[in-house]
This record gives structure tokens, C-alpha cells and sequence, in this order.
């Protein structure tokens, strides 16, 4: 094929338009504050092979996990039909943790499969033992209804008994009936737009672009993991389990030539609790480690992963089988798992690499029934400090890492759910000293009119995000209940606990740690 | 000179300040460079040029706030907020803004931690006061604002869009307390829910206030007595004085104006009151699109870099595509054009003034897209140095592999796709078909890129005003008088259609604030009113026009509405599914009796294609081919021709491509249409 370098450019243009108009569409219509505020989704564009071609960018803990999906509903079922959807959320079919539900539609030239196009959203509530679906559980059983890839279409069709099994097992039916329904919005506009491409420029060019662009991302990367310096490089991290239990995450990252190898060997096995992920997740953060360290702004897509490679021991933490709890590995072990693997990097990079981050996204679910009667269920995760990079302080109260979800309006959550925030803060000082501070934290707390369940899933409660060069680490995170009475009860990172009128949940996130101890040229 | 109806528009540009100046039969066009330290010396420069009287209204253009937002120059700028809130300013939505980078900033927010003062009060989701305002910290309050000399303060209390009593009581407080301390209130600004969008807006107001005040103050002065309108960003003017009071609601109101211009310029020469257009403003650094169906749109979202500003503005996209964006080869070996600009300085490598990366424009220059000098200009134009540019060009080339011509051709068909992105973006993606719209490009480089940007979106027609390069300046004059108010309604349409009374309680009185607002002119303004609906438990409400007086049978016609323009925009409707109320929206306007102003001219088809001199220019193949080279000022009523041909002229330059032919109307604009080849 003979690449018109300007083609290229222009094609890239094209695919992640695609995705992003696919984006906007999930986004406004639909229905839980999880998506329409807090914009917890993603869409992707991917070849018949199911190589990623193009994501809109949101959030970075669905990197290797959405490729995953593509994969495993390609290895579901072989015939295709236009109209067909298939739905999953199964972790160990293609899923990361069930909130996630994943849709893929085919896209058809004729009668060829030439694209698909994938959309994942965080639905607020899933079912299982608590509300919110991100439970402290030990199984998977107990975190909410499991979707194996099925057509939840077929051609054109919705298979409504389908529909009906995962309705009847959510504790917030109509508004998933709403979410579900924006998701398949999104399809047909991604669908129609690639459609309409293959019209106008034929089946040869865009699939001929399609790969190229792939290859010339791959390109990008190993030009760049080129420049750094071959070797191995360990560090390892720990993950709070309960206030006094820890598990650990080793990493072992071999620079070799172009490519670059994780190997998680020496990681904790699988544990009772809901803190393990599938690999899927743990190759997301060491992809998105490696796209940051890319200096170039490039099109993400599967090229961009072809120098990367991750091994994980079987049944370890970081690559769990059925039917291991998963809950919370794609949102805390996630971000411990990139820690780790920055640690390991700032060997092999010491000028690029920042402290750590809060390294947690402080997740809260609340759900009971509003005075009259209605269930609700609600999903929040909170901002804190970022850590300090090698030529710049980090950034106070934002999503680091993993995640970018933005917050829920005080003034949309008050009008929907019976509670109230009372207090929305950064953490003066929170952040790890240094030659460059690390970000702050920030404090939320909430005031229930009603009595509720709350769960709480956070970490660096007890270990604080750690310094670099000498910076200073950040703050630890800490989470308290003010009883209706003023008493206050200091609760430990992980916990389901009932609330009552009155009581108050007080969290306030981790700070970033300090680069450098250096201060003489201290930057202001 | 007869100027009972005489009219200017005065729009103030990055390089330029235009004038178009109008009494109905004449028109006159001047540009003189924009004085940067104060805008109104070159507007009494240029009125005293234009030997203009009393009598003439000024239409104005500003981008003061603009300006002082960008480079941080406003007042300082106080918030007091709700006890516990001061930091959600700074919080926003707590997103990063770069999603894959270790290092990155965040623009600090406008009002600093040290200014921003918690009060105690709180008021609930039902609008009930759950804690009463504390009167008693209002003295320290005080003190606190004059040892910082606070020049200007934002008021953001929660829910004030349901009671606002409390912001009402501290203001009239800090009235007397502080008398000469202006103050803003979110509630009559923005009374719409979410809590960061409305006080980044507020305090946007407050930081910008003084300093427009400042400047239409002495501006009016210096005017003796001439009236003085101010363009706001939804597309109205005001007068200078109202406009002073809610200055944020100027911040975006330059790009406003072009896209009036390109609207009224298309009603007349496309003879229809709903042109259905999608209008293209290429400038130096960025691109501007706008997509009008038949009206100019309007939304609540826009950003003033990442503050969010959720003032009504003229629903304008911008990308970063200019004739000064700059082309590099990356290290996979693939050419990128923009988004960073070589700005005033150094300019376009062919400029001569230093720059050495080429830009879009240098690249027009090489590919004879440009000419070194104007034919039959009024005035000489800047000399473009083509070998430099060459020059420039080349070097990136070599790393390409490709010949001096294909490289410049890449540059300019990559900008191409960037704007056609930005297009599809408007239209595409909103569920509108390009292909049924008329492009209109404008600013200068606009015409040159149109008909190339046309047929990758399959766009058919093309319309070039008679002066693409002054339009903003001519949109000023056709601008109406206009104003906005809005109130946050959250209503089940049932409970809207069973009890429609407080609805109308509710547009009685934005009517009354509409209505005052306006004031001066004895004429009745035309009230324009929109409900905000969503279907119920969406986030996002589509802006639906309600009609006045409100009865049931309206109110259903507007649910009606919901449902197609749900569809049109997102693909699906149900009209199962409850539909509730957002917002209600009023709007006032005075219609300018001043239409879109030029000279009817005789028809005369003398012109001939085969007497123009020709020039070289590059289009597919390496070689370039001798085209015409057209002077504007040659084309007269009934002039038509065939592409391939530029045409030049004092305010821009229109590269007319094969297969489009051109005719002129009788207001002197010109149509393209497109016809498709044979063979291809």
C-alpha cells in the first residue's frame, strides 16, 4: 500500500471523531448522574480482527479492558447479523467489574464485518449485596447480576427476555432501561458515521488507514521506549486490605530495545476480598503508564500496546479466575498497580516519572428508598492530590491516574437524593512537601435525611502516597462518621455501614507526594 | 451627508478595527490598526475619518473582557458563597485536563482562596431556608473586603435560583456598607442549578465588570452623545450602560457578530428570512464555525479557556486552524498542521518577520494560492517573501520524502480536514446534513479554503459576501436591539399542564426585567419565550420555543417539539417516556429597521474571463496550472465565470477550484455551485 502521509492525519481525524461523537451521544441521553455528570464511560471503534482503532479519551482503566471485550464477544459468537448487540460484563469474560456493562455492535459492508464500535458505561447499580454494586464481598456472586456476552439484539430485534433477566436483578430498573438504550444510541451513530465513510471512500482506503494508523502508532512508541535505558527494574507497593492487613503487588519491568515487559511476579494470590482484578485491568494501567511517558500527542489505539506485554502469576491479585470478588480491583488496585509500576519506572527514568498520586478514587456508594418510598442508588468517587512531577507541583482535588470521572453537581445530587453535602474542601497543606508539592486532597461530607446503606471502598488510608528524590509523602486519606449526637466514629478505609437521619460521612482524600527535597531553587 | 438613519459598526480585532459605516444608500468600509493599550483611540481615529455626526448610533464590538480574561488583567475579584463551598471554584469538576500526561497545570481560578468567604446560610432543594442568613458576620465580612481593596465581588449562594433571599440580603447590605463596591448576584445572572458552572459564571461578571464599565464609560464620553451599543455574546446589542451591569455576557460576543453577518447577508442574497447556512470565520490562529437551520443558535456552554461560562452565546465551535497555524513533521514521520500559531509574532514565515516553522499561509503562498502583491488594491498590502517560504517548506519536505508543491498541498488539505471536522462537528454530529446547508466563509483566509472544504463535505453551494473580510463589522449593523433573562423552572409537564398559573407568574416577571432592560426606544420589543425540557431523569434539556400568551394547547405543542428535536439531535424519541421543564427563558428584541447593507448594482455581464491576466497555481498534481486571476472590484451584477480562478480584493482572497462555477448577485455577493465532473 502506498501511505499518503497526509491521508494518515486526516484518517485519524475521522476515527476518533467517531468515537467522540458516539461519546456525546451516551452522554446526553442518558439517564443515571454516573454517565450524564460524572461521564463514567467510554466508546471505541475497532476492526473486524478486533484491533482498537480509535477511543474517546475518558477514562484510562478501560485502555486494555475494552480491547478485552471486543476480544471475548468475537470468541462468543461467530455469526453476525446488522442490528446485532451484543452485551456483557462478565470480568472473566471480557469485563472488568460488573458495573461496567460493555455493548459491541458489528458494523456491516454488504455482508462483510468490517468495524465494530464498543461503548462501556458504569451503571450505578447492577445488583448483588449492597447498592451501588461495590460491595465488600468475596465472591463474585455477591456483586451484582453477571452478563456473559449475549446478543441482546438480534438483528435489529431486542431479545426482550434478556433485557427482562437483567432488569429484574438491578435495584434501579428504569433508569439502567434508560442507560442501556443510550448505549445502543451511541451504536447507531457510530455505526451510520462508519457507514457513510465506506460510502464515500471505499472499503480499501478506510481499512487500509485503519491498520496504517495503527502501525504508525506502534512506531511512535517504540521510538520512544528505544531511547530508554535497557535493564530490569523492581519495586513493589501494598494495598490496604483492612486496617492492619496488607497485600502486595510486585513488579518486575524489563526495558529491551523497543519493547518493554511488566511481570508481576511475586504478587500476592488471590484474596477473599473484593480488592483482586482480572488481567485486563492490570494491562490498562501498565498501558497507561507507557502513553504517558509518549511525549507526542498520538492516536491511541491497538498499535500503541503492540511493544507492550504484561504477565501475571494465574490466581495472583492482579490476575484473578472465577469467581474471585473483583468489585473494587478495577478502582483501587488499578491505581496501586500503577504506583507500582511508576516506583519500578523512576529507576529507569528518574527525570520523568512523578510521585505518587492519591492512588485511590475514594469511592462511595449510598442507596435506601427516598421518603417516598422510590429505591435510589448513587455512585460518587472523589478527586485528592497529584502527585508532584520532576518539573511541576501536582494538582489539588482532581481524578488521577485510572480514572477522570468528574464530580455530581451538590445541586443535581440534592434534588435527586435524600441527602445533602455539607462541606466540599481541598486539604490545605495535604500535599507531600518537596522541591515541587504534591497535590492536596479534598474533604466531602455528606448529611443523611434518611436512613441509608453506605459503602465505602478507599485506600491510602494508612499508607501514604509516597514521595520521590526526597520529596515528602502526601497525606493519608481518612474516613468518619459524625453521629446525628456529634460523636465521631473513625471508620477504616473499606466499610458497609447503615446511617441514620442526621449522621454525617466525613472523607477526606489522600494528598500527592513531593518530588525532590532539593528546595534551594524552590518554584512557587 | 444624510445621517438621520446613519449607523456604524465598529468591530475591534486582534490586528485590525474595522468600520463599516451605513445611512441606508452608502456604505464605506475602513480598517485601522487596533491601538491595543486603549481600544477607543483608534474608534475616534477612525469615526473622525469617517467624518461622522452626532446623529449616528454606534454598533460595538469589543473584546475588552475577552481580553482581560486571557490575560488575567480584571479586577480583584471577591466570592461569598454558602459555608463549606468557597473551594468548589477551584475544585470545578475535579477533572484533570490532560488524561495521559504526568505533568500539567490548571489556570488558577479567578478569585483566589485568600478572597473567597464562607458565609453561614443555607437554603434546601425545595428552596426552604434551612439556615437563616448570619447577619452578624457581615461587618467582619466588610472589613475583610476593604483591607484586600476588593474592587469587585461575586455572589453564589446554593439554590439562590429557588430563594434567592439570601443573596438579596447581602447585597443590599454591602450597598450600604460599601456603596461604590459593584456587586453581582448569581441569581440575576445565571438562576440556573449547577453549583460551579454558576459561580464560575458570576465570578467571570465580577472580575470583568469594572474594567468594561471603565472603558463604554469613558468610551460614551468621549462620544458626545452619540447612542453606543454594545454586542453581547447571544447576538443582541445593548446599550452601553446595560451591558456594563452584566459585562460577562460580552466575553464571546466578537464571533457573535460574524455569525450575524454571515445570517443576514445570506437572508438577503439567498432571498429567504431562514437560510439554512453553516458559516466559516478562518482567521490567523483559529477557525470559527457555526451552524445556522434556518436561525442562529444559541448555547449555555461554553468556556472561556477552562472556566466554564454558562451565559447564553452564539453557538460557535472553534478549532485551532488558522492562517498561521503551524505545519511540523512528528518523530512517526507524519505532517501536523496547528494548533500552535506563530501568532502577530513572528508571524507566517513569508511575513519576514523571523519565523522559521511555514504556516498555512506560507503554504498558500508557495502553491500561488496567494499572490505577492494585490491587484488594483486600495492600499498596498504587506509584500509576502515567496522564497522564504519555499524555503521554510522544503525543509520539512526533505523528512517527508515529498516534493516542495505535494508538502505545501498536505498543509493545506490537513487544515482542510480540520475545519471539515469542526464542521461535521456542528452539523453531522447534531444530526444535521451538511449537504443541505450553504457554506458562507469569511475573515480572510475563509474564501481562499471554501470550495475545497465544500466537496469533502458535499456541500454544493457556497455564498462569499461582498466584504468576507469586514463581515463581523457589518453583522454589528443588522445585529437587533436584544436581551435574555432566564429562571429555573423544574416542573413534570402534568403538574405544568394541570397548574399552568405559576408558569405565567413566572414569565410576567421576566418579561418585566426583559422589557426594562431595554428601556430607551418607544417601540414594543418582540418577547420570544423557551421552555428547557428533558425527559425526566436526563441530565441535558433541548431548548424548545413555547408560544405567548402560555396556554395548555402551547405547552403541548412544545412537548410536541421536544420529542422531533430529540430525535433530529440524538437519534431517538418516545413520547412514553414523562417529559419535565428546566428552565424557562425570555427573550426581548427591537428589530434593527437598518438591514443588511449594500449597493444594488445595474446588471452588466461585460465581464470576461479571457481579458484577466493569469497566475500559477497548484491544485492536485505537482504542476501548477496558469489560471485567471480575477480583482473583485472587476465583477459587477450578472458577472459569471467558470473555475478554475482567484479572485482578489483589499479585505481577502477566493480561490475558485475546477468544477465550480461563480455568478454575481445584485448586492455584488458571489455564488458558487458545484458541478460534478464526467468523468470522475
Amino acid at each position: 500500500m502506498i501511505v499518503d502521509p497526509i491521508l494518515v492525519e486526516i484518517y485519524r481525524h475521522r476515527f476518533v471523531g467517531i468515537a467522540e461523537e458516539m461519546g456525546v451521544t451516551l452522554r446526553r441521553t442518558a439517564y443515571s448522574p454516573n454517565i450524564k455528570e460524572r461521564l463514567d464511560f467510554s466508546c471505541a471503534v475497532f476492526d473486524s480482527q478486533g484491533n482498537m482503532i480509535a477511543q474517546a479519551a475518558h477514562i484510562p482503566v478501560h485502555l486494555g479492558a475494552i480491547p478485552a471485550s471486543c476480544a471475548s464477544a468475537l470468541n462468543a459468537f461467530s455469526e453476525w447479523q446488522a442490528g446485532d448487540v451484543v452485551i456483557l460484563n462478565d470480568p472473566f469474560s471480557g469485563g472488568n467489574h460488573l458495573p461496567d456493562i460493555t455493548m459491541l455492535s458489528p458494523v456491516f459492508d454488504g455482508q462483510e464485518i468490517l468495524f465494530f464500535v464498543a461503548s462501556r458505561a458504569h451503571h450505578a447499580d447492577v445488583g448483588g449485596m449492597s447498592p451501588g454494586s461495590l460491595p465488600l464481598s468475596s465472591e463474585i456472586f455477591q456483586e451484582g447480576i453477571v452478563i456473559p456476552p449475549v446478543k441482546l439484539y438480534e438483528a435489529g430485534g431486542l431479545n426482550e427476555s434478556i433485557m427482562w433477566m437483567i432488569l429484574a436483578n438491578v435495584r434501579t430498573p428504569n433508569e439502567r432501561k434508560g442507560d442501556l438504550a443510550a448505549q445502543c444510541a451511541a451504536h447507531s451513530v457510530g455505526q451510520q458515521r462508519l457507514s457513510q465513510l465506506l460510502l464515500n471512500h471505499g472499503k480499501d482506503e478506510v481499512c487500509s488507514y485503519a491498520t496504517y494508523l495503527q502501525q504508525y502508532s506502534e512506531r511512535i512508541v517504540r521510538s520512544t521506549i528505544e531511547t530508554w535505558p535497557d535493564g530490569t527494574y523492581h519495586y513493589q507497593d501494598q494495598l490496604e486490605l483492612t486496617d492492619t492487613k496488607m497485600a502486595t503487588i510486585c513488579v518486575s519491568v524489563e526495558i529491551d530495545g523497543s519493547n518493554i515487559n511488566f511481570d508481576f511476579e511475586g504478587t500476592d494470590p488471590t484474596l477473599n476480598a473484593p480488592l483482586n482484578t482480572v488481567l485486563a485491568v492490570t494491562i490498562s494501567a501498565c498501558y497507561y503508564v507507557v502513553l504517558c511517558l509518549i511525549k507526542e500527542e498520538i492516536p491511541v489505539n491497538s498499535g500503541c500496546f503492540h511493544p507492550i506485554s504484561v504477565t501475571a502469576p494465574k490466581d495472583s491479585l492482579v490476575n484473578a479466575s472465577w469467581p474471585a470478588a473483583v468489585a473494587s480491583g478495577n478502582v483501587e488496585t488499578s491505581q496501586r498497580i500503577t504506583d507500582t509500576v511508576l516506583g519500578a519506572m523512576a529507576k529507569a527514568l528518574v527525570d520523568e516519572i512523578p510521585a505518587a498520586s492519591q492512588g485511590t478514587m475514594n469511592n462511595i456508594t449510598i442507596g435506601g428508598k427516598t421518603a417516598d418510598g422510590t429505591a435510589y442508588t448513587y455512585y460518587e468517587t472523589l478527586g485528592g492530590g497529584m502527585g508532584a512531577a520532576p518539573d511541576q507541583h501536582g494538582l489539588s482535588g482532581v481524578h488521577v491516574h485510572m480514572s477522570n470521572t468528574r464530580n455530581t453537581p451538590i445541586e443535581a445530587l440534592e434534588m435527586q437524593f435524600p441527602f445533602q453535602v455539607t462541606e466540599y474542601a481541598l486539604i490545605n497543606g495535604s500535599g507531600g512537601d518537596g522541591k515541587f508539592r504534591g497535590g492536596d486532597g479534598l474533604i466531602r461530607e455528606y448529611q443523611f435525611m434518611e436512613k441509608a446503606t453506605v459503602t465505602v471502598l478507599s485506600e491510602r488510608r494508612k499508607l501514604a502516597p509516597w514521595g520521590l528524590n526526597g520529596g515528602s509523602s502526601g497525606q493519608r486519606g481518612k474516613n468518619t462518621l459524625i453521629t446525628d449526637e456529634g460523636q465521631e466514629v473513625s471508620l477504616s478505609g473499606q466499610f458497609t455501614r447503615e446511617v441514620n437521619p442526621g449522621d454525617r460521612l466525613r472523607i477526606e482524600t489522600p494528598g500527592g507526594g513531593g518530588y525532590s527535597s532539593d528546595k534551594n531553587s524552590r518554584n512557587t | 451627508m444624510n445621517n438621520r438613519h446613519s449607523c456604524i459598526g465598529i468591530d475591534v480585532g486582534g490586528t485590525f478595527t474595522d468600520f463599516v459605516f451605513t445611512n441606508g444608500l452608502d456604505i464605506k468600509i475602513i480598517k485601522i490598526p487596533t491601538s491595543t493599550d486603549d481600544q477607543s483611540h483608534a474608534i475616534l481615529q477612525g469615526l473622525e475619518l469617517l467624518s461622522v455626526d452626532h446623529h449616528t448610533s454606534i454598533r460595538h464590538g469589543t473584546t475588552i473582557a475577552t481580553n482581560a480574561l486571557l490575560e488575567r488583567r480584571g479586577a480583584k475579584t471577591a466570592l461569598i458563597t454558602t459555608r463549606g463551598f468557597a473551594d468548589v471554584l477551584e475544585i470545578g469538576r475535579q477533572a484533570r485536563p490532560q488524561l495521559y500526561k504526568f505533568s500539567q497545570s490548571k489556570s488558577p481560578p479567578l478569585a483566589p482562596r485568600s478572597l473567597r468567604f464562607e458565609i453561614n446560610e443555607r437554603v434546601n432543594h425545595l428552596g426552604e431556608i434551612q439556615h437563616p442568613i448570619d447577619t452578624h458576620s457581615f461587618a467582619e465580612l466588610v472589613h475583610s473586603l476593604e483591607q484586600n481593596s476588593i474592587e469587585s465581588v461575586a455572589v453564589c449562594f446554593f439554590f439562590s435560583f429557588l430563594n434567592p433571599c439570601h443573596e438579596y440580603h447581602i447585597a443590599e447590605f454591602l450597598k450600604k456598607a460599601v456603596p461604590d463596591l459593584p456587586v453581582t448576584l448569581s441569581v440575576d445572572l445565571l438562576p440556573e442549578y449547577r453549583e460551579y458552572e454558576r459561580t464560575s459564571t458570576t465570578v467571570i461578571n465580577a472580575y470583568v465588570r469594572p474594567l468594561v464599565m471603565n472603558y463604554l464609560t469613558r468610551l460614551k464620553e468621549k462620544l458626545n452623545g452619540k447612542r453606543l451599543y454594545v454586542m453581547q455574546s447571544h447576538g443582541g446589542t445593548l446599550s452601553s450602560e446595560q451591558a456594563s451591569l452584566e459585562a460577562a455576557r460580552l466575553v464571546l460576543s466578537g464571533p457573535a457578530a460574524g455569525v450575524i453577518g454571515a445570517f443576514s447577508v445570506s437572508q438577503q442574497a439567498l432571498k429567504t428570512t431562514t437560510p439554512q447556512i453553516l458559516a466559516l470565520d478562518m482567521g490567523g490562529t483559529s477557525t470559527d464555525v457555526s451552524l445556522c437551520p434556518g436561525k442562529i443558535r444559541q448555547t449555555t456552554e461554553s468556556k472561556i479557556g477552562d472556566m466554564p461560562l454558562g451565559l447564553p452565546t452564539t453557538e460557535i465551535h472553534t478549532v485551532g486552524a488558522g492562517g498561521g497555524s503551524l505545519a511540523q513533521v512528528d518523530t512517526g514521520g507524519i505532517l501536523r498542521v496547528g494548533p500552535q500559531s506563530s501568532g502577530a509574532m513572528p508571524g507566517p514565515v513569508c511575513y519576514g518577520q523571523g519565523g522559521q516553522i511555514p504556516t498555512v499561509t506560507d503554504a498558500n503562498l508557495v502553491l500561488g494560492r496567494l499572490t505577492q502583491t494585490d491587484v488594483r488594491s486600495r492600499k498596498p498590502t504587506r509584500t509576502l517573501n515567496k522564497a522564504l517560504a519555499r524555503r521554510a517548506i522544503e525543509r520539512i519536505a526533505d523528512k517527508l520524502e515529498l516534493s516542495v508543491n505535494d508538502t505545501a498541498l498536505g498543509i493545506v488539505r490537513i487544515a482542510n480536514a480540520t475545519m471539515e471536522r469542526a464542521l461535521r462537528h456542528v452539523s453531522i454530529e447534531r444530526g444535521y446534513d451538511p449537504r443541505s446547508f450553504v457554506l458562507v466563509p469569511f475573515g480572510g483566509a475563509g474564501p481562499l479554503h471554501a470550495c475545497e472544504i465544500a466537496q469533502s463535505l458535499h456541500i454544493k453551494k457556497i455564498l462569499i459576501p461582498r466584504h468576507p473580510g469586514v463581515l463581523s463589522a457589518l453583522g454589528l449593523l443588522t445585529a437587533d436591539l436584544s436581551t435574555e433573562a432566564s429562571q429555573a423552572y423544574l416542573s413534570t409537564i402534568t403538574a405544568l399542564v394541570a397548574t399552568p398559573q405559576q408558569l405565567l407568574e413566572t414569565i410576567d416577571q421576566l418579561k418585566s426585567i426583559v422589557v426594562s432592560r431595554l428601556s430607551s426606544d418607544s417601540s414594543a420589543p418582540l418577547i420570544d419565550c423557551n421552555l428547557d425540557l428533558r425527559y425526566q431523569g436526563q441530565s441535558y434539556d433541548l431548548r424548545i420555543p413555547l408560544t405567548l400568551p402560555v396556554n395548555i394547547e402551547g405547552i403541548q405543542t412544545a412537548v410536541k417539539g421536544f420529542h422531533i428535536a430529540h430525535h433530529q439531535r440524538y437519534g431517538y424519541s418516545d413520547e412514553e417516556l414523562p417529559v419535565e421543564s428546566v428552565a424557562v427563558r425570555l427573550s426581548a428584541r427591537l428589530p434593527q429597521k437598518i438591514r443588511y447593507p449594500t449597493i444594488q448594482g445595474q446588471r452588466n455581464s461585460s465581464f470576461k474571463l479571457s481579458d484577466c491576466p493569469s497566475t500559477s497555481v497548484c491544485f492536485k498534481e505537482d504542476q501548477p496550472i496558469k489560471i485567471p486571476l480575477i480583482a473583485r472590484d472587476q465583477l459587477t451584477f450578472g458577472s459569471s465565470f467558470s473555475g478554475p480562478a482567484l479572485v482578489v480584493q483589499y479585505d481577502s482572497t477566493l480561490l475558485v477550484t475546477p468544477n465550480w462555477t461563480a455568478r454575481v448577485d445584485q448586492w455584488q455577493n458571489l455564488h458558487l455551485k458545484f458541478h460534478q465532473d464526467d468523468d470522475s
